[in-house]
């Protein structure tokens, strides 16, 4: 049982990736206007993917 | 004025008027009674200050002060000091503060949520493995990785709780922040003394559980009350902070929406909101007036043409010039109402905030009960139950019942265009069961006229004078010509066509070759001269010398004399049919009052199959009706121009002005229609019935899930898991029943 000592380490450091991941994507605002993308196409200067929904919010 | 201009990003809107200035701001932090009561006792501190009134539902704070005394900073310094940050209500401020506030809550929710599945999954195996199965030095590990996870857990997704006790605690009230950060810090207190002794029992898992559950309910309110806090949803639109003035050199400046004056030149981007009535300049608009009228239809709008404040440029960027300072417009007004009535508490709110208050004092005496009952009877259980009465009563329930019912139902009517303008004014609609509504302008529309009568003076018939009426107004662009266009009869053949301007209409009219009636021997082949028109004008053809026998009215005559008058008169609207039956089908008795003629007022109470109609009635008499009318212990809901009918409005139960322009800011009516939609009002009426429902439902809800939760807890037959989510849930049902109002599709 003793393997537990490396593997439980081991997943918290995988916690700790999908902590600062998860992070990381709501600061960038990946969870802001979750239906601007679908409508990106109904936009006359076309999808806007790089567009204020990321670059603007974060700042 | 100047410290509201001065901090103008922080309050929205703020009105001085007779040495008083009102400023309407959001404030974050604020989740129950106790809240608004902590603001409302620190601003009562402050000298100057008149007026506190705090809107737990929309998170709103309405101050008014006097500005000799005070100032609008010292006001905001105080709500900050209190722990509730101020907000500005609208624009690109108010919306950052709100991303900041919804991604910090996600990332708490985040943490929390991976954190409960990770220590769940390390302590599962304690919990299941039989004492001898285990190696202690594993199990001992087990729980020191518990503690490891769950202790960022608690600092920072468990922040706002631990923050909002302390809040509570200085300013020494019980909100509900307290019973939950006790159990919280209890239950890791615990659970770390009994991981370094080495025995006992360990909670990681229900700290971290309660968290997360607790945080996703919050979040869920949040987001809720963040949508109804946005005057954006509330009116449809948003004034933006800021708007791009064209400066004299064609280029343009970014200026506070304040700044903006009649005559300023203002580019409005596709999409962006008018912030002023001004006038178009550029070619052609599409605008979207719905904030207005209501309805949501892109109308085209030439150069020059009146733009009301608050459409949307739904068509290309435009150029506009103001038409008036901003605080002058109609949308400034709107919002104003708006604000005060979104700024106060209704009563029925007030009374259920009292109650919460006591709530979370009795909940810590009753977990100490149970604490003491358990000590004796079995002590191995006192603390889990202890746990689960402090997190599983919500007084958040209770306090939230009211107020975001009456937020769910005035939104839904402010986008059909009638603004409730003061707090407790749908609680007394739903009371409502008499309606006395004016008629001119209420039930007839302004300004719109129709043929109502028609005199014969010649040997025409009816069917003839209007034919003829018809044929000379054919080309005429005159407003009135539309009410004669359908009698029009294409074979009447009209030459010499003479529009006089202002007094009427010449031609010679020849028949067509199968005539439709036989004008006789006057009829002859060359044409005979008639003209429609004023009296003055169509006499002196005519050579008729008698004076005018109506005032109102259009003549047709022709060289051998008068042949017919038009009375006019004003037509109904014609929703006011389908108004006045669903007043009827809702049980409120329509009574027509009005001050025009007996004959006029009886049409109108006969088209409309109204049973009771009072004719040339004074402002005075309006009263009096009214006045009689509750005296039969009748509740009455008034309607009419808010000008007028100002005293009848006044002594109504509820009054409803229907207003329009810069007028709608004078009227002291509690429900503003802003379009010609009567209808909408009784529909307010079933939705303000709804409403108390909903909050009657949500009362009753709230007061048995405490009364059953509360006992289940004590016994410890909740584990303490099921109480945070039963927590949240409380709120969430309450919240969500609320939005039911909001989301329902009125009957039209």
């Amino acid at each position: 049982m003793n393997i537990l000592f490396v593997l439980i380490p081991l997943s918290l450091v995988l916690l700790g990736v999908s902590v600062w991941s998860l992070f990381w994507a709501i600061d960038t605002g990946q969870f802001e206007n979750l239906d601007e993308a679908a409508r990106g196409y109904e936009n006359e200067e076309g999808p806007t993917n790089d567009g204020p929904s990321i670059k603007d919010r974060a700042k | 004025m100047t410290a509201a201009t001065t901090s103008s990003a922080h309050a929205f809107w703020s009105n001085a008027a007779a040495g008083r200035a009102r400023a309407v701001f959001a404030a974050e932090g604020i989740r129950c009674a106790s809240c608004s009561r902590s603001i409302e006792r620190a601003l009562g501190g402050v000298s100057g200050v008149a007026r506190v009134n705090v809107n737990v539902a929309t998170s709103r704070v309405c101050v008014e002060w006097d500005p000799s005394k005070t100032q609008l900073d010292t006001i905001l310094r105080t709500v900050a000091g209190a722990g509730f940050k101020p907000l500005p209500l609208a624009g690109e401020a108010a919306e950052t503060a709100f991303a900041r506030e919804r991604r910090t809550a996600l990332k708490r929710i985040g943490l929390a949520g991976l954190g409960m599945m990770q220590v769940m999954m390390y302590v599962f195996g304690v919990y299941v493995a039989r004492p001898e199965a285990i190696d202690p030095a594993i199990a001992s590990y087990l729980k020191y990785v518990g503690m490891a996870i769950t202790t960022p857990v608690l600092v920072y997704s468990g922040a706002p709780f631990f923050v909002g006790a302390w809040h509570d605690l200085r300013r020494r009230t019980l909100g509900m922040d307290v019973p939950v950060a006790l159990a919280l810090c209890l239950a890791f207190v615990a659970s770390v003394f009994n991981t370094v002794r080495g025995e006992g029992q360990t909670y990681f898992d229900s700290v971290t559980m309660f968290i997360f559950f607790l945080s996703a309910g919050r979040y869920v309110e949040m987001v809720v009350r963040q949508r109804s806090l946005s005057v954006s949803d509330a009116v449809g639109r948003s004034l933006p902070a800021q708007v791009a003035r064209v400066k004299a050199d064609g280029t343009t400046e970014r200026v506070p929406i304040r700044a903006v004056v009649a005559g300023d030149t203002l580019q409005i981007p596709k999409g962006g909101v008018i912030p002023v009535d001004a006038t178009l300049g550029s070619e052609v608009a599409l605008v979207d007036e719905s904030l207005v009228t209501g309805e949501s239809r892109a109308e085209r709008r030439a150069a020059g043409d009146a733009l009301l404040g608050g459409s949307l440029s739904v068509g290309g960027a435009i150029r506009v010039v103001a038409r008036r300072d901003v605080a002058g417009s109609t949308l400034a007004s709107v919002v104003a109402l708006l604000e005060r009535a979104q700024g106060s508490r209704p009563q029925i709110a007030r009374a259920a905030d009292r109650v919460a208050n006591g709530f979370v004092a009795a909940t810590l005496l009753l977990a100490l009960a149970v604490v003491a009952a358990w000590l004796v009877y079995d002590p191995s259980r006192a603390f889990p139950a202890a746990l689960a009465v402090l997190v599983v009563t919500c007084p958040c329930a209770l306090s939230l019942a009211t107020p975001v019912a009456v937020a769910a139902a005035s939104t839904k009517l402010a986008r059909r265009g009638l603004l409730v303008t003061r707090a407790d004014a749908l609680e007394r609609l739903a009371g409502v069961d008499t309606v006395v509504l004016d008629k001119t302008g209420t039930l007839t529309a302004a300004g719109r006229l129709s043929i109502v009568g028609m005199t014969m003076l010649g040997s025409l018939d009816k069917k003839q004078a209007l034919a003829i009426a018809a044929a000379l107004e054919r080309s005429s662009s005159h407003p009135f010509a539309a009410l004669f266009a359908r009698h029009d009869q294409p074979e009447i053949a009209v030459v010499d066509l003479r529009d006089v301007d202002g007094r009427g209409v010449e031609a010679r009219i020849t028949l067509g070759i199968e005539p439709t009636f036989d004008l006789g021997a006057r009829a002859n082949v060359g044409g005979t001269r008639w003209r429609i028109g004023r009296h003055d004008f169509v006499s002196e053809l005519a050579a008729d010398t008698a004076a005018p026998p109506g005032d109102l009215g259009i003549y047709l005559g022709s060289e051998n004399g008068l042949e017919a008058l038009f009375e006019l008169g004003e037509i109904l609207r014609p929703e006011a049919f389908a108004a006045i039956e669903r007043f009827r089908a809702l049980g409120v008795e329509p009574i027509i009052a009005s001050g025009d003629r007996g004959e006029a007022v009886d049409a109108a109470r006969l088209a409309l199959h109204v049973e009771r109609a009072s004719a040339r009635l004074e402002p005075a008499g309006k009263l009096e009706l009214i006045g009689e009318l509750q005296a039969q212990g009748r509740h009455v809901l008034a309607i009419g121009d808010g000008v007028n009918d100002g005293p009848a409005l006044a002594a109504s139960n509820v009054s409803c002005a229907m207003g329009e322009g810069s007028a709608i800011a004078q009227a002291a009516s509690d429900l503003l229609l802003l379009n010609d939609g009567l209808s909408v009002v009784g529909e307010a009426v079933a939705t303000s019935r709804r409403m108390m429902q909903v909050i009657r439902q949500n009362l009753r809800w709230s007061l048995v899930y405490n009364l059953a939760a509360v006992p289940l807890a004590a016994f410890d037959l909740v584990p303490p898991w099921l109480a945070a989510i039963g927590m949240s849930a409380s709120s969430l049902v309450v919240v969500l029943n609320a939005r039911r109002l909001a989301a329902e599709k009125g009957a039209e």
